[in-house]
């Protein structure tokens, strides 16, 4: 059982920021540093600690996408884990698809996002690194954790504040 | 659990069951406080508990633990068994990770809790709730009575809520200097102090109310943190001079950043 | 942490390694192999040294994960959980007012032998 969970201020600064605008980007991303801890026996939490948005200017104008990154985007994230890896940290790339319900990724997503992994295990081999897709109302999320070649799909993500909102994984 | 079961509380809000469904509380002590907070949370509907306690029960908890019998009493049954009949009875399919422990001998299952209700003796058992609770992101309720002095005696207590990325109980002027280092100065014996079951009922009932508006959100009040202070003298209940006259942006004994396990630098 | 550099070096010679982390507000710094005073045992062991007063009126603590074997007899009514681990400790106050973190630890290790 792998859960991923966050402050709620993290959640709603998160949203804030992946909803502003863009001058040519229909969607924004951004990245989630997080570390995992053992639950029980098999269960991993992976607590979000902290949100970086992807700067205006890092993005690359490619009408045939949501949204495109550039390289000095990617090295600002690898940077990040870099500094953290001594405490374990990870990376998960975020961003939101504007309908309603469970998040899939789309085919860019699946085509694009998970090649970023092995560029961040390779500078954070010990952290949790993903995927984070929130939808309006949902999300979707996947782990590769440092032992695992495969990615997991997270079975829960939990918003704590007031109020908790759980989003559980329909098959979980 | 069938719709008709929770048709009167449908006032929490269209999906409040499947919210307390999907949340798991944690309860720390069982006794007087604990057994009817595990109570109340069965009758319900949330299924998912991790609950401690290490003690069984004995003939001098029965003026106040909820489910306890004297036939218990007699067989020194832990008092786990008796939190874990009580929700069985009533949830049957309640999933529940029983623990006949203190909660620092194995404090792993602790952290799959979003909710974690303390109900323990010492200052400072409830100062480590709440650490491993910031640590872990979980909500952490304290619940706590007590009765002091003579002519007559003054029965008090107290239910906090410690949110993450809010006032912590030392925010909130509940943990004190004072308490601790009284505390500290007993080597930590907190003896054997008054307990009666109406108080507990009444602070069990507020922490739980407290709980089911963090998961159902039916008050729309979205309290960044709580200290209820109950005089059972008057029978009130009333918001802490303290945290009515705290103006906190952020609390600085908690940072948001700090979770997960320690983060230590090598010197 | 706000501690001078001198004085964490001068903490470092009394241990193999030395990490620091603040937990609630409060500095702890944990010492690998703490070298302990003649007579007790462990010879080196383990421990947890706060510099401050942690709001139960004793200026400064030394922690440690068991108990340790003392000349004479200690008062371990200490059992606290700190850091994500168990730990027990034993009443001696020690105020460190004007004395480096250095002194202030010789001062918690010096009572651990005194009668």
């Amino acid at each position: 059982m792998i859960e991923i969970r966050l402050n709620r201020g993290l959640y709603e600064a998160m949203l804030t920021s992946l909803r502003r605008p863009h001058s040519f980007a229909y969607e924004r991303v951004g990245f989630a540093v997080a570390r995992r801890v053992e639950a029980s026996t098999g269960s991993s939490l992976i607590i979000v600690s902290e949100f970086i948005p992807v700067a205006d200017e890092h993005y690359i104008d490619d009408p045939n996408v949501g949204a495109r990154i550039g390289t000095e985007a990617l090295t600002i994230a690898s940077r990040r884990i870099y500094h953290g890896r001594s405490r374990a940290e990870g990376i998960f790339h975020v961003h939101e698809h504007g309908h309603t319900g469970e998040p899939i990724l789309s085919r860019t997503d699946a085509r694009e996002l998970p090649s970023l992994i092995p560029g961040f295990k390779s500078v954070g081999p010990t952290g949790p690194h993903g995927l984070i897709i929130w939808s309006l109302d949902n999300a979707s999320a996947w782990v590769w954790l440092p032992a695992e070649g495969k990615p997991l799909q997270v079975d829960k993500i939990s918003i704590i504040g007031a109020p908790i909102s759980i989003v559980q994984r329909r098959s979980s | 659990m069938s719709m008709e079961r929770t048709s009167r509380q449908s006032f929490l809000g269209p999906e409040s069951d499947s919210k307390i469904a999907s949340v798991t509380v944690g309860v720390v002590g069982l006794g007087g406080g604990g057994s009817h907070i595990v109570q109340q949370l069965a009758h319900i509907g949330f299924r998912n508990f991790v609950i401690y306690d290490d003690d069984v029960v004995e003939d001098s908890n029965l003026n106040r633990l909820v489910g306890g019998t004297s036939t218990d009493a007699l067989s020194e049954l832990p008092k786990l068994f008796v939190a874990k009949r009580v929700i069985f009875h009533l949830v049957p399919d309640a999933i529940i990770r029983a623990f006949p422990l203190k909660w620092q001998e194995c404090p792993q299952p602790l952290r799959e809790c979003h909710i974690v209700f303390g109900c323990v003796d010492s200052y400072q058992g409830r100062a480590e709730l709440e650490v491993s609770c910031r640590r872990y992101l979980a909500h952490y309720v304290d619940v706590g009575m007590d009765v002091h002095g003579s002519d007559p005696p003054v029965v008090g207590g107290q239910v906090v809520q410690s949110s993450p990325g809010g006032a912590c109980m030392r925010c909130m002027g509940f943990l004190t200097s004072d308490r601790l280092a009284k505390e500290a100065a007993r080597y930590g014996d907190v003896g054997a102090r008054p307990q009666v079951v109406w108080p507990n009922g009444v602070l069990a009932s507020t922490a739980v109310g407290l709980g089911v508006d963090l998961v159902c959100d039916w008050t729309n009040i979205r309290r960044p943190a709580e200290y209820l202070v109950y005089d059972g003298n008057k029978g009130t209940i009333t918001r802490s001079i303290t945290l009515r006259n705290l103006n906190l942006e952020v609390c600085p004994h908690f940072l948001t950043s700090d979770v997960g396990e320690p983060i230590e630098l090598e010197l | 942490m706000n501690y001078p550099l001198e004085q964490v070096e001068e903490l470092k010679t009394y241990c193999s390694k030395l990490l620091y982390f603040e937990e609630a507000g409060y500095p702890y710094f944990r010492m690998v192999g703490l070298r302990l005073p003649p007579g007790c045992s462990p010879a080196e062991i383990e421990a947890l040294f706060c510099p401050v007063d942690r709001g139960d009126g004793y200026p400064s603590r030394l922690f440690f994960p068991e108990q340790v074997s003392t000349p004479y007899q200690r008062n371990w009514h200490v059992n606290v959980r700190l850091g994500e681990r168990n730990w027990v400790a034993y009443s001696w106050k020690v105020a460190l007012a004007n004395r480096s973190l250095a002194d202030g630890l010789l001062e918690l290790l010096i009572s651990l032998t005194r009668p």
